[in-house]
C-alpha cells in the first residue's frame, strides 16, 4: 500500500537549536497514529509542517503521494487540523467562524450551514450557535474547533491534544467518532500526553524525543517484555532519570521546618 | 507605609493585607491605560500610575479655564467667582464620574480575587480592609493631580485662606460622585445584561476621550465668547438645583467675604447632602452592586432552548448578503465577513477608532472658530465663499486610516493559525475583502453624511468635487496598506513603534492627505482639470488595488503565531 505521508530527512531549526532532526517516517491511510513526546520534542512542528503552516524546512514531505511544496493548495484542503489551546476569534458566534472557515476552504453556504448544524447538534452545541464564543467554556471552544477541522471532509485529520477540557462524555464521543472517521479510511495524527487514550485508539505508535524518533510500532511491538503500560515505556525512553526519586525530592522540600497545619 | 496596630486593632492581618495591597498595586501600575493608546510592549510595562496621574493633571487643567477666564470679570473688574466655580465644579464632578465609571469595575471587583483570594484563609476584616485601602489609594491619586491646578489659581486669586479651605467641597464633591458611580452602575446593570456590562463601560470609554478633545479644543474660546462672559447667575434660577453650584456656594460662603443671597443655604446643602450620598453608599448601593457584580465575569451559557432553528443565517444576514455581493472570490468573502463581525465586536478596536468619527466635525468647528476677528456666526455665514470643504473632505481620512491601522491587529492573533492551515493561495484576496469591509462600514456612511453636509453649505456643484477626494483617499488608504499593511487581518499583535517611525508616520498620514488636497484646491475652479484628476486617481487606483490584492504568501508579511 502506498503510504499517506511520507516524511525523509526532514529537518527543522530555530537559529541554533534543532527541533526536529532528520525525521524519516511513513503513515498509512486508513490509521491512527499516535504521536507522543515531552513537551518541546517537536510534535508541534511535525504537525505545523505537515499542514503547510510552516514552510521553511529541510527534507522532503509527500501527501498522498505528491510534494507538499509544489501542491501545497491541494494538499491542504486534504488536511483537517484541530490545534493545541483553542486558539480562535471569540468575539465571533459558532456559527459566524464555520462561516469563516467555510469560505476558506471554498465551500458553498447551504453546505456549510447544514454541516455545521448537524455536527454542532451531535455535540450538543446547536443551541449556542449563535452566542458569542468569549462565554464558552474550553470544552465547548474545543468542540467548535473540532467541528471546524472537520467542516470539509478532509482525508487525513491532524488532532492535538483534541481531548484537552472536554468532559467525560465528550471524550467517549470523541473516541467514537476516530473510529468512525478510521473506517471512512480517513488517516488520523492524534498528538497527546494522554498515554491512556493513545495506547487505546491508536493502530500505530510514534515517540519522538529531542527532535529524533526513538519509537515506532504498535503498542504490541513497543512493550518488549510484554507487561509495561505506554505511560511506563515513555517515562523509561523520556524522561532520563527516576520520576518516583524526583517526587521524593519534591516533597521533601516541605520537610526543612514543621508548618503543616 | 500603613499604622499596623491601627489595622490589627480592627482584626486585620497585616500581613496578609500588606501583601495583598502590594500585588493589586502593583497590578494597577501595569495594567493598560483607560485613556491613550494601550500598546503592548515588549519591554516591561511599567509608571501607569505616573501616566494616570499625569493624564489627571492635564484633566485637570482643563476644568481650570473657567476659573482663569471668568473669576474676576476683565472689564468690569466684578467678581464672579461663584459662576466660574460652579462650571469648575461641574466639570470636575462629571469628569470625575465618567473615569471612576470607567475604571472603578477593575478596580473594585476584581473577579480573579474568587480563585486567587478567597481560598486563602483570609479573614473577612482584611478583606474588607484591604479593598477600602486600594480604592482610597485610587482615588487619592486621581483626585490629588487632579484638583492641583485648580487649587493653585484659587490661591493666585483669593489668597491664602481658599487654598486652606478648598479640600471641603473638594471631599463633598468626591462623595457625590461616589454617589453618581455606583447609582450608574446599579442602573446598568439593572438595564444591560451582565456579559453586556462591560461593552457598555466601553462606550463610556469612547464618550470620554471624545469629551476630553473637545474639552482641549474648544474649551478656551467658548470661555471667551462673549455669551459665557456674561452670564448672570441671578437670572438662572435652575442653576439652584445643581449640586455643583451648591458647592460653590459653600465655598463662598466659608471664606469669602461678599456673599450672595441664600449663600448659607445652598452651602448647607452641599455639606448635608454628600454625607447622605455617602450614607445611601455605603448602607445601600454597594452591597447591592457587590451581590450584582459577580454576574459580570461568570461565564453564562444558558442552554437556549427555544433558538429558532430553520433561521437559514446565510440569508438573513445583511454582511452575507454585502460579502457575495462585492466579493468574488471565497477568500474575498471569508475576509469581509470577518473584518465585518471582528469590528463590530472587538473592544479595543472600537475604542480606537471610533472616536475619530467625532474627532473630524469637532476639528473643523476649531478650525472654524480660529479667526478671532470675527463670530462663530459671521465665520458660518461666510463659509459658502470659501472652500473649506476640502479640508473636510480630505480630514476624513484619519477615520480610514485609523480603521485600517488596526485592522492587522487583534488580542486573539494567535487564531490567525487558520489563514496559514486553509488552502488560501493568495492572501491578498482575503486582505482584498478585509479592505472592502472597512470601506463600505466606516469610510461610506462618514463620507455620505460629510457629503451631504457639503452639498448642503456649498451647493451641488461640488459633487465633482465629493468624488474625486473619495477617489483620492481611497487611494491614499490603498497605498497605506499596500506599502506598510500587507498583512492578513487580526493576524498581529499591537506594538510599540520607536519614534522616528512613528514620526514619519505621522507624517506620511498628515503630510500626504495635505499635498493631494492642496492639488485639489488648485484646480477647485477649473472643471476640466478635476475631471483629469479623476482619472488620474482612478487609474492609479486601480494598480494599486490590483497589487494589494493580488498580495502573494511571499509578499505578505507573516503573522505573530
Amino acid at each position: 500500500m502506498e503510504p499517506i505521508i511520507t516524511l525523509r530527512h526532514l529537518s527543522k531549526n530555530y537559529g541554533d537549536k534543532r527541533v526536529l532532526n532528520d525525521i524519516n517516517l511513513d503513515i498509512f491511510p486508513g490509521q491512527i497514529i499516535g504521536y507522543i513526546g515531552p513537551n518541546g520534542a517537536g510534535k508541534s512542528t511535525t504537525v505545523k509542517i505537515i499542514t503547510g503552516i510552516i514552510q521553511d524546512f529541510s527534507g522532503e514531505v509527500k501527501v498522498a503521494g505528491k510534494d507538499l511544496r509544489e501542491n501545497l493548495m491541494e494538499i491542504k484542503g486534504m488536511i483537517g487540523y484541530i490545534p493545541e489551546l483553542a486558539e480562535l476569534y471569540d468575539l465571533l458566534t459558532p456559527r459566524d467562524y464555520l462561516t469563516f472557515i467555510g469560505k476558506l476552504y471554498h465551500l458553498p453556504d447551504d453546505i456549510i450551514e447544514e454541516r455545521s448544524r448537524k455536527m454542532l447538534d451531535s455535540f450538543g452545541l446547536l443551541s449556542n450557535i449563535d452566542q458569542r464564543m468569549d462565554s464558552f467554556s474550553k470544552g465547548m471552544r474545543q468542540k467548535v474547533l473540532l467541528t471546524s477541522g472537520l467542516l470539509h471532509n478532509p482525508s487525513i485529520v491532524i488532532l492535538d491534544e483534541p481531548l484537552s477540557g472536554l468532559d467525560a462524555n465528550a471524550v467517549i464521543l470523541v473516541k467514537e467518532l476516530l473510529q468512525v472517521l478510521k473506517q471512512e479510511g480517513k488517516t488520523i495524527f492524534y498528538c497527546s500526553h494522554m498515554m491512556d487514550v493513545v495506547e487505546k485508539v491508536s493502530d500505530r505508535i510514534i515517540l519522538i524525543d529531542k527532535g529524533n524518533i526513538i519509537a515506532n510500532g504498535t503498542f504490541e511491538e513497543l512493550r518488549q517484555n510484554g507487561t509495561d503500560s505506554l505511560e511506563t515505556i515513555f517515562s523509561k525512553l523520556t524522561s532520563g532519570g527516576d520520576l518516583t526519586q524526583k517526587a521524593d525530592d519534591f516533597a521533601s522540600a516541605l520537610n526543612d521546618r514543621s508548618t503543616a497545619l | 507605609m500603613l499604622p499596623s496596630t491601627l489595622w490589627r486593632g480592627m482584626g486585620a492581618d497585616t500581613d496578609q493585607l500588606r501583601a495583598i495591597l502590594n500585588v493589586k498595586l502593583m497590578l494597577d501600575d501595569r495594567k493598560p491605560m483607560t485613556l491613550g493608546r494601550q500598546r503592548k510592549e515588549k519591554k516591561e510595562k511599567r509608571n501607569g500610575i505616573l501616566t494616570n496621574m499625569f493624564i489627571s493633571l492635564c484633566m485637570g487643567l482643563l476644568y481650570t479655564f473657567p476659573l482663569i477666564f471668568l473669576m474676576i470679570d476683565s472689564d468690569s473688574g466684578k467678581d464672579n467667582t461663584v459662576f466660574a466655580l460652579t462650571l469648575y465644579f461641574s466639570m470636575f464632578l462629571f469628569m470625575l464620574s465618567f473615569l471612576l465609571i470607567t475604571d472603578f469595575s477593575n478596580i473594585l471587583f476584581d473577579t480573579r480575587d474568587k480563585y486567587i483570594i478567597f481560598p486563602r484563609p483570609i479573614n473577612d476584616k482584611t478583606l474588607f480592609l484591604s479593598r477600602m485601602l486600594h480604592v482610597f489609594i485610587y482615588l487619592f491619586r486621581v483626585i490629588v493631580p487632579m484638583s492641583i491646578p485648580g487649587w493653585i489659581v484659587l490661591g493666585i486669586v483669593h489668597g491664602w485662606k481658599s487654598v486652606v479651605l478648598f479640600p471641603l467641597p473638594l471631599f463633598c464633591l468626591v462623595f457625590i460622585a461616589l454617589f453618581i458611580v455606583n447609582g450608574c452602575y446599579l442602573l446598568l446593570l439593572k438595564l444591560t445584561k451582565p456579559e453586556r456590562f462591560k461593552e457598555v463601560i466601553n462606550y463610556f470609554q469612547i464618550v470620554l476621550s471624545v469629551i476630553l478633545f473637545i474639552m482641549g479644543y474648544l474649551m478656551p474660546r467658548v470661555m471667551q465668547s462673549s455669551f459665557i462672559q456674561h452670564v448672570d447667575l441671578n437670572t438662572l434660577s435652575w442653576v439652584r438645583f445643581l449640586p455643583p453650584y451648591w458647592l460653590a456656594s459653600c465655598f463662598i460662603w466659608l471664606g469669602h467675604t461678599a456673599p450672595i443671597a441664600g449663600t448659607q443655604w445652598y452651602g448647607t446643602l452641599a455639606i448635608i447632602v454628600p454625607v447622605v450620598c455617602l450614607w445611601v453608599t455605603v448602607k445601600w448601593l454597594a452591597p447591592q452592586f457587590a451581590r450584582n457584580i459577580g454576574a459580570i465575569d461568570t461565564v453564562e451559557v444558558t442552554e437556549q432552548t427555544n433558538v429558532s432553528t430553520k433561521k437559514t443565517a446565510s440569508s438573513a444576514k445583511y454582511y452575507t448578503w454585502l460579502a457575495n455581493l462585492l466579493n468574488r472570490t471565497d477568500d474575498a468573502k471569508a475576509g469581509f465577513i470577518i473584518t465585518w463581525l471582528q469590528t463590530s465586536r472587538s473592544r479595543s478596536f472600537k475604542m480606537r477608532v471610533y472616536p475619530m468619527f467625532a474627532y473630524v466635525p469637532v476639528y473643523f468647528v476649531y478650525m472654524l472658530t480660529l479667526d478671532r476677528n470675527r463670530s462663530l456666526s459671521e465665520t458660518w455665514q461666510e463659509l459658502p465663499n470659501k472652500p473649506k470643504f476640502l479640508v473636510l473632505l480630505y480630514m476624513c481620512v484619519v477615520v480610514v486610516t485609523q480603521a485600517l491601522n488596526y485592522l492587522t491587529v487583534s488580542d486573539q492573533y494567535k487564531a490567525s493559525w487558520v489563514y496559514y492551515a486553509a488552502p488560501v493561495d493568495k492572501p491578498g484576496k482575503i486582505m482584498s475583502g478585509a479592505f472592502k469591509a472597512i470601506w463600505v462600514k466606516f469610510f461610506l456612511p462618514f463620507w455620505g453624511i460629510i457629503a451631504l453636509f457639503v452639498l448642503y453649505i456649498w451647493g451641488p456643484a461640488r459633487i465633482l468635487d465629493i468624488i474625486l477626494a473619495v477617489s483620492n483617499m481611497t487611494l491614499f488608504a490603498l497605498c497605506i496598506m499596500r506599502v506598510g499593511y500587507r498583512i492578513l487581518p487580526f493576524s498581529t499583535q499591537e506594538q510599540m513603534n520607536n519614534a522616528s517611525t512613528r514620526f514619519l508616520r505621522v507624517f506620511i498620514m498628515l503630510g500626504v492627505p495635505g499635498l493631494l488636497g492642496f492639488g485639489h484646491y488648485m484646480a477647485v475652479d477649473i472643471w476640466w482639470l478635476k475631471v483629469l484628476f479623476l482619472a488620474l486617481s482612478s487609474i492609479l487606483l486601480w494598480l494599486v488595488w490590483d497589487s494589494y490584492a493580488n498580495t502573494t504568501w511571499e509578499n505578505a508579511r507573516k503573522a505573530d503565531i
